[in-house]
């Protein structure tokens, strides 16, 4: 594995998200607008409910914790599809470079992407409902590297089906967040889904932890057998999806779709 | 000297279509060959599976003497490609593009080579505009910098000065021609046949995934065979034509003109003819067969 090769793939996207309007609005503007419309919804919720938790900061944490899976399950397609729009698939993969190398660039960009994004919603969400991240204790470092790795998992999932089945399939991008949002118990308790979506839901890494945030803000201790279990789940589909990767690149050299004009 | 590109019995399969079809041949070190053939002939299929970006159905590549399935990374670090239709990151500068371009290939002081390369194909005045900016010739002009940064052992050019203007073909010929002479080998695919002529040592015809034929450029036109004598007349021109046809050549009057094919053999039986029956003409042209007659006839056989 080569370094200067690597980094400069983060060369390249560096150069590119600077003159990319749109990839700007990734970082800022939709993590901004989520939290001012669940901010203002959960606000909303805490006038009208009475005792228990402090529903703003748990919807708060829900959506700011969100916000590593969905930044994360984008970042590194964004990363590829706009390799494939641009047909530079045939420069970058006709050097030395080799896919390991390319995977780790761009997913080194997707992680300092997610940082500024995080931090900047992390400011935004203390200047606008004084929430702080550390009223999750320790926990959120965790929970924000699981959603991450299993946002990054989802990506390269959907990046393996992309050179392998071609552009019709790019919805998946934006779409898979949304699809796995639902079965990951975000915004309510694993008991609220029917008994067959709890079977589907524990096998999602993310549910566990949203479970415990929950817990964690309602004062209760975090389970490490859950976590165990989450970050289990979190390698095993992260070598999965890393392994139907590499498959789906060495089929795209049989059937010739790196080199399509896509 | 030692072959430095080795193919044995290349195929490559998309489902039921053939597009390569059990090819072989090799290319020594110095040399420059050309690729060529109609559209669709499988030549641009042949230059992806040299580099590795579409995996052959069956056969084997070796270059410089080692196989990709091992060597990938020290292949490609010594092999460099340039084509008219590929594409480098559009919203990058000429000069960002090449740098990142430099660094896949761990090319040392990037930046004065860019430099050197851009002004030696007249794209240093753009070196800071935005690649999608760019004209297409600018931008053919552009992947020939990038084909030169790692000064490459083995150099794929696929339809090299395709949308450039004749004065910079030249000039891309003419680097061509020292990167030989620095001890490159070079695999060329064109559709100007007197590109090739000019450049190349010898000649691969590919049609249908196959090679029909390899040999010298000079002696692939030879096996054309037919001559083209051009008359302008004075008179006779009647009895001209009359004594061509009897002779089983073809011809045709155009104005003062008569023109006659004939094979290069035959031009002094011809002539001798000519003057039997006094026919008087102010100018005589000979064109020789050419390479471009040589595909012209290839392909055209594949027409009917």
């Amino acid at each position: 594995m080569s370094w200067t090769r690597i980094g400069a793939i983060i060369q390249k996207s560096w150069y590119n998200s600077q003159r990319d309007v749109f990839r700007l609005f990734d970082i800022f503007f939709w993590p901004a607008f989520s939290l001012f419309v669940w901010g203002l919804f959960a606000g909303y919720l805490s006038q009208t409910a009475v005792g228990g938790v402090n529903i703003l900061f748990l919807l708060l944490g829900a959506v700011i914790l969100w916000t590593f899976f969905d930044r994360a399950s984008k970042d590194i397609s964004l990363a590829m599809i706009d390799e494939l729009w641009n047909r530079n698939f045939v420069s970058l993969f006709s050097t030395p470079l080799t896919v390991g190398e390319y995977l780790v660039g761009v997913t080194v960009v997707a992680a300092i992407k997610l940082i500024i994004s995080m931090v900047f919603m992390l400011f935004l969400a203390s200047m606008l409902y004084g929430f702080q991240i550390t009223s999750l204790g320790l926990y959120w470092i965790p929970a924000a590297v699981g959603l991450t790795i299993f946002g990054w998992s989802l990506s390269l999932l959907v990046q393996a089906c992309i050179i392998r089945f071609g552009h019709t399939v790019e919805v998946f991008i934006w779409a898979i967040a949304v699809m796995i949002q639902p079965l990951s118990c975000v915004f309510y308790p694993l008991t609220a889904l029917p008994a067959w979506a709890q079977t589907l839901a524990l096998g999602l890494p993310s549910t566990y932890l949203f479970e415990n945030m929950r817990t964690t803000m309602a004062g209760g201790a975090v389970r490490l057998d859950q976590l165990v279990i989450s970050f289990s789940l979190n390698i095993l589909y992260f070598l999965l999806s890393l392994l139907f990767f590499y498959r789906s690149f060495d089929r795209a050299k049989v059937k010739g779709n790196l080199i399509k004009n896509y | 000297m030692n072959t430095v590109l080795e193919v044995k019995h290349l195929t490559k399969k998309f489902g039921k279509f053939t597009a390569v079809n059990n090819i072989s041949f090799s290319v020594k070190e110095g040399e420059i060959v050309g690729l060529l053939g109609p559209n669709g002939a499988g030549k641009t299929t042949t230059v992806f599976m040299l580099l590795n970006l579409i995996t052959p159905t069956n056969g084997q590549i070796r270059i410089f003497g080692q196989d990709y399935l091992t060597h990938r990374e020290e292949i490609l670090q010594h092999l460099n490609y340039s084509s008219t239709y590929v594409e480098m990151a559009p919203r990058l500068t000429v000069f960002e593009n090449l740098l990142v371009m430099a660094k896949l290939y761990q090319v040392h002081k990037a930046p004065d080579l860019i430099v050197e390369l851009t002004k030696k194909f007249g794209v240093f005045d753009y070196l800071y505009t935005l690649h999608r900016k760019l004209s297409d010739g600018q931008k053919t002009r552009v992947y020939l910098c990038k084909a030169f940064l790692n000064n490459p052992k083995l150099l794929l050019l696929d339809e090299p000065t395709a949308s450039l203007d004749p004065d910079i073909a030249a000039m891309v010929r003419k680097e061509v021609l020292s990167l030989r002479d620095r001890g490159a080998t070079i695999l060329l695919t064109s559709h100007n046949m007197a590109e090739v002529e000019e450049v190349c040592d010898r000649v691969l015809f590919i049609n249908h995934g196959k090679i029909v034929a390899r040999d010298t450029p000079e002696e692939l036109a030879k096996k054309v065979r037919k001559a083209r004598v051009h008359l302008m007349m004075k008179d006779g021109a009647k009895r001209t034509m009359m004594f061509a046809r009897k002779a089983g050549f073809s011809a045709a009057v155009e104005g003062r003109y008569v023109t006659i094919s004939v094979d290069e053999q035959d031009i002094a039986y011809l002539l001798a003819g000519l003057a039997d029956l006094e026919v008087d003409y102010r100018e005589i042209s000979i064109d020789k067969p050419t390479l471009e007659d040589y595909f012209v006839k290839m392909t055209r056989k594949d027409i009917s």
